[in-house]
């Protein structure tokens, strides 16, 4: 065996020795196997049911059939298409009792406050812990030096919006992952607890709650599953689609084939179950035609919202 | 007796994401294949393991699916680095002369064509020879010999001492 030989045998086996432990894959594949089992539950469960209302709808509908209406906003119903904007890092572990209340999937952020903490508190200055990523490091002057799995981080604490402390801890893993907590007795030793156990191993692939053109929803929030918001923006306009009412108040438009709202800036809609609203600087016009090609998906995955590890 | 799946997994994953982590260069990368793998694995279980050698049909799909992952994710795929390996198995200080040099033959090999690496893998740490790299890559046993030489060609003409920085930058994760 000549030198090259010996030094990629060398190499290869230096490399074995980074073998990742096989925790995490483990979990990943009890969470898949069980995700599985429930989907063909779900699948048999609503094959029955398609069966029956099929049977049934073919019954009552067989002497009224009316030709479908392209305005209709049932028109804009979409077959659910996963989301392209994995988020890839997940914690292993959080103070206890925590849910999560938030995915941004542009920068992979995930958030969690206490269950039972109601409203948005994420945005109030509430406890929370939250991770994300982001491409640079952040400037860290300052800031303490520590180590997360024995590679260079850092940790700072600052007084914010929240009554006690709040601090941050960043370090370098494919991207650089930053972990926030407030709101814990001592957050230093939380975050660097749960930046511990953070892992690339989530790949979470959830049904978008809405599209605009081919494009996903980049933030859902809410406070449980039947209690969430979804956002995207194309600048100037914010699109946002909710269970809750955007509050709007103006003269009657009629949008996705429907009465809303038209107001300075805005247009809303309650479509189904859910409130489609855009605002931004823009014609009213463009506002109605950005709504009308708002795509909903017919069952959003909110499953996860309040849900802890 | 065929065994369970569930057995195959405990007594299997650690050589599985071993196997996968020497062939991907990416520890993460070897986790999300070998998660697909077994989840597949694990639907044709009746079939996989009533075979002679279920870890060496479940290794195959293993070698298939990082080849077909590379496919696909070629226009995003992420080069080798030190932090990838490290922000899953942190480093451990390495005092022998040779670290810094295989670490760069370790860059090198990961830079290589996927079957190419495959082959390499296969033939230096599997020490398999050329029938057996053949049957798992579902070539020839002249396309495995090609890829081989080709990659040795390779690895051996970008072969020239490191500069003296390199250590530094290693020591940077150790302290």
């Amino acid at each position: 065996m000549n030198d090259t030989e010996q030094r990629i045998k060398e190499a290869l086996g230096l490399l074995a020795e980074r073998t990742p432990h096989p925790g995490p894959t483990l979990n990943a594949l009890r969470r898949k196997r069980k995700r599985q089992r429930n989907n063909i539950f779900l699948i048999a469960t609503a094959g029955m049911a398609a069966v029956v209302v099929l049977i049934f709808a073919g019954v009552v509908a067989s002497d009224r059939y009316a030709p479908p209406n392209p305005n209709d906003a049932g028109a804009a119903l979409v077959v659910e298409q996963p989301s392209r904007l994995p988020l890839k890092y997940a914690p292993h572990w959080l103070p206890e009792g925590y849910g999560e209340v938030y995915r941004g999937l542009l920068d992979g952020e995930r958030a969690y406050v206490p269950a039972g903490a109601q409203g948005y508190p994420f945005t109030n200055g509430g406890p929370l812990t939250r991770i994300f990523k982001s491409k640079a490091k952040p400037d860290t002057t300052g800031w303490d030096e520590v180590s997360v799995r024995g590679l260079k981080a850092w940790i700072h604490t600052q007084q914010g919006q929240s009554p006690g402390l709040t601090a941050e801890l960043v370090w370098e893993a494919q991207d650089w992952l930053h972990v926030t907590v407030r709101g814990t007795d001592d957050v230093r030793q939380t975050a660097t607890r749960v930046a511990e156990s953070v892992r690339a191993d989530a790949k979470v692939a959830h049904t978008p709650p809405f599209t605009l053109n081919g494009q996903e929803a980049t933030e859902v929030w809410g406070s449980s599953p039947g209690d969430w918001g979804a956002q995207f923006k194309k600048d100037p306009l914010v699109v946002q689609v909710s269970t809750r009412s955007p509050g709007i108040t103006g003269t009657p438009v009629t949008v996705r084939g429907t009465q809303g709202i038209q107001a300075d800036g805005a247009v809303a809609v309650l479509d189904g179950s859910v409130w489609v609203t855009v605002q931004g600087a823009a014609s009213v016009e463009e506002l109605v035609k950005t709504a009308n090609d708002v795509q909903l998906a017919s069952t959003p995955d909110t499953s996860w919202i309040g849900r802890g590890m | 007796m065929t065994p369970s799946f569930d057995d195959f997994v405990a007594e299997q994953v650690t050589p599985l994401l071993r196997y996968a982590t020497v062939l991907t260069c990416d520890p993460h990368l070897a986790q999300d294949v070998v998660q697909e793998v077994l989840l597949r694995a694990q639907q044709k279980w009746d079939r996989i393991g009533s075979v002679d050698l279920p870890h060496a049909y479940v290794k195959r799909m293993v070698t298939n699916e990082f080849l077909s992952w590379r496919r696909r994710r070629a226009a995003k795929d992420v080069a080798l680095s030190m932090t990838t390996l490290e922000s899953v198995t942190p480093p451990v200080a390495d005092k022998t002369h040779h670290y810094d040099e295989r670490e760069a033959m370790l860059q090198r090999i990961a830079k290589l064509p996927r079957k190419q690496r495959a082959a390499v893998v296969l033939r230096y740490y599997e020490n398999y020879d050329d029938s057996e790299i053949a049957q798992m890559l579902g070539c020839a046993e002249g396309t495995v010999r090609s890829h081989i030489s080709r990659a040795l060609a390779t690895l051996r003409m970008e072969h020239t001492p490191e500069p003296a920085g390199v250590g530094s930058r290693l020591g940077e994760g150790l302290s």
